[in-house]
């Protein structure tokens, strides 16, 4: 791990605390999957955004694992002068299940607002200081209790409420 | 940096929460005649000019990430290319790299399967933007430009047809490989045509250029500037005409994009008219790309289809391709069984919205057709349906001028449609 850590830091010109960091691994040869505990997150999203200079956000994805939630952060090093982009995944772990939340990211990516309130409706995971956490993509009459993207809820169980809330809007709109 | 870009944590629609200065509120959609798609504008002005925009998204959500979960990965292969109307190869590209890198295939794949799935995806960027700039012609107002470069735009689409059997879902990809070859003489065939798109869209090009009733409507129209778009991180195009020189055709190469003779197009003016010459100059260089993968398969031979098992064992992995609209972006995870554990698809539409509502501050409201238009939200451009009588079985196929002259028919007759 450490090997590939330094690697990181040298493409970054940064050092990254150890103990910020859980784990590194190299995906492939410039792809780096970077793991990080919740209380961590934040500090360590500072550094590569203040001191390493990441300015890009792709896209932010929410995963449901046995016992936790997991946030991950699809991030962006350029490097201008050879159009190069060395893609980072921070994976932010260790998200309580019965109370899930997470630091919102929006004060170093404008970006972030989007992709947050995505997971805010499809996982219900809070993200705090986020100014404006309301529905983004989920239709108005969705009940506010359904997270649609957590493996309770299966396919057929989606498909009914769908049916029941236009079912619902034809009716009113008669 | 939050207080800056307010604009989208206003609370209301109806103005109660108006931004200081504004005197009138447009509100553009859900359905409008601008916008194919449903997509809510709110645009707030002071006079004539700007003061703040807004969106509302999530009219037309269709869970293909939760449909996904419940099929198995070669099911998928032909789900995801649904995820968009006009750029379903890159989407379907993107998905099967993800699933040969799980599957640990992708040194398996031949030069001659990545180079047949090269010519879908640049095939499909020439088709893209030339649809896009006779779009963004006639909302500007010159609508001879619209017909001109779709009359065009059908020779590029010819020759998805010939090769795929399909016009706008080519649908080349597997796991593995792809579904069909490109043989010697459809190649044959293609050659002249694109030699003739070339000197049509350089054709267009000189028009968007010199043409001043166009070149107007778009020069210094909606400047996003180097500094405002490393803040708000638009992709693809949009981010190339404000000097964001990154594609990831170049910045991390797929299938063959390092091995062929391509150049990166860039420009630094971040007006329309960048973004647009940026689509003009990507089409001719698409088009040579096309030109000289045809060239490359009559020397390349190789397996079309490599073998791979229904099972991908665990892991995930995130990849990236570059769409005509910017970087499409895929992550997933595999548990190891036959369906995948969780799917995300960004398409990249969402990470254009922030650059286009800053684009918009202090302009005329007569520009806004034209800088909403400018990150080219995506269309289904279908043009052909097929008819099942249901009780018979019967099929028939229609182009839309039939299609409708037989519905008017059966509606004005009272007679049944077959």
């Amino acid at each position: 791990m450490s090997d590939v850590l330094k690697e990181l830091e040298g493409i970054l010109n940064i050092t990254l605390p150890g103990n910020l960091v859980e784990g590194v691994t190299k995906v492939e040869e410039g792809h780096f999957d970077v793991m990080c505990n919740v209380t961590n997150a934040f500090d360590l999203m500072k550094i590569l955004r203040e001191d390493a200079g990441i300015y890009h956000l792709s896209t932010i994805s929410g995963v449901e694992k046995d016992d936790e939630f997991n946030v991950c952060y699809h991030i962006q090093h350029r490097i201008e002068d050879e159009f190069k982009e060395v893609p980072i995944n921070l994976i932010i772990t260790k998200i309580d299940k019965n109370k899930p939340k997470t630091p919102s990211m929006l004060e170093f990516f404008v970006a972030a607002d989007y992709y947050e309130r995505e997971i805010y409706d499809f996982y219900g995971i809070y993200f705090e200081n986020h100014p404006f956490l309301q529905r983004l993509i989920l239709p108005e009459r969705w009940p506010d209790d359904v997270k649609p993207m957590r493996k309770e809820y299966g396919w057929e169980q989606i498909k009914e409420i769908t049916m029941k809330i236009t079912k619902e809007g034809l009716e009113e709109a008669k | 940096m939050t207080e800056q870009y307010r604009s989208r944590f206003r609370t209301l629609t109806d103005g109660s929460d108006a931004p200081p200065g504004a005197d009138h509120h447009i509100f553009i959609g859900p359905q409008h005649p601008w916008a194919e798609e449903p997509a809510h504008f709110i645009i707030h002005l002071k006079g004539e000019r700007v003061v703040e925009a807004d969106i509302r998204i999530g009219f037309n959500l269709r869970g293909i990430e939760k449909a996904m979960e419940n099929k198995t990965w070669r099911q998928n292969t032909m789900l995801i290319p649904r995820a968009c109307g006009i750029c379903s190869a890159v989407h379907q590209n993107v998905y099967v790299r993800l699933a040969e890198k799980l599957a640990g295939i992708e040194d398996q794949i031949s030069e001659r399967a990545k180079l047949i799935r090269m010519f879908s995806l640049e095939a499909e960027r020439i088709h893209s933007h030339i649809l896009w700039y006779g779009i963004l012609a006639h909302d500007a107002g010159f609508d001879t430009m619209l017909h001109v470069t779709w009359r065009d735009r059908e020779i590029i689409l010819d020759i998805v047809e010939d090769f795929s059997g399909n016009r706008v879902n080519p649908a080349l990809m597997l796991i593995g490989g792809v579904k069909r070859d490109i043989p010697k003489e459809k190649a044959d065939r293609a050659q002249p045509m694109l030699d003739k798109l070339i000197k049509q869209v350089e054709y267009h090009k000189k028009v968007f250029t010199e043409e001043a009733s166009i070149r107007n409507r778009l020069e210094d129209v909606g400047i996003l500037t180097k500094e405002d778009a490393k803040k708000v991180t638009p992709n693809g195009p949009t981010g190339r005409g404000s000097g964001l020189p990154f594609d990831v055709r170049k910045a991390t190469p797929y299938e063959l994009y390092d091995k062929i003779d391509w150049n990166l197009v860039y420009y630094t003016e971040g007006d329309i008219l960048a973004t647009t010459m940026v689509r003009l100059d990507e089409t001719l260089e698409s088009l040579q790309m096309c030109k000289q993968i045809l060239y490359q398969l009559e020397s390349t031979q190789g397996e079309l289809l490599a073998r791979v098992k229904q099972k991908i064992p665990e892991g995930n992995y995130f990849a990236r391709g570059e769409a005509p609209r910017g970087e499409d972006v895929h992550y997933g995870i595999a548990n190891g069984t036959d369906t995948p554990e969780r799917y995300k698809i960004r398409a990249p539409s969402l990470g254009n919205i922030d650059a286009t509502l800053k684009r918009m501050d202090g302009e005329y409201v007569a520009d806004m057709p034209v800088i909403l238009r400018s990150y080219d939200p995506c269309f289904s451009c279908t043009n052909r349906v097929m008819v099942i009588n249901e009780v018979t079985g019967e099929k028939m196929i229609l182009n839309q001028d039939e299609f409708a002259r037989k519905a008017i028919k059966a509606k004005k007759y009272n007679r049944p449609f077959f």
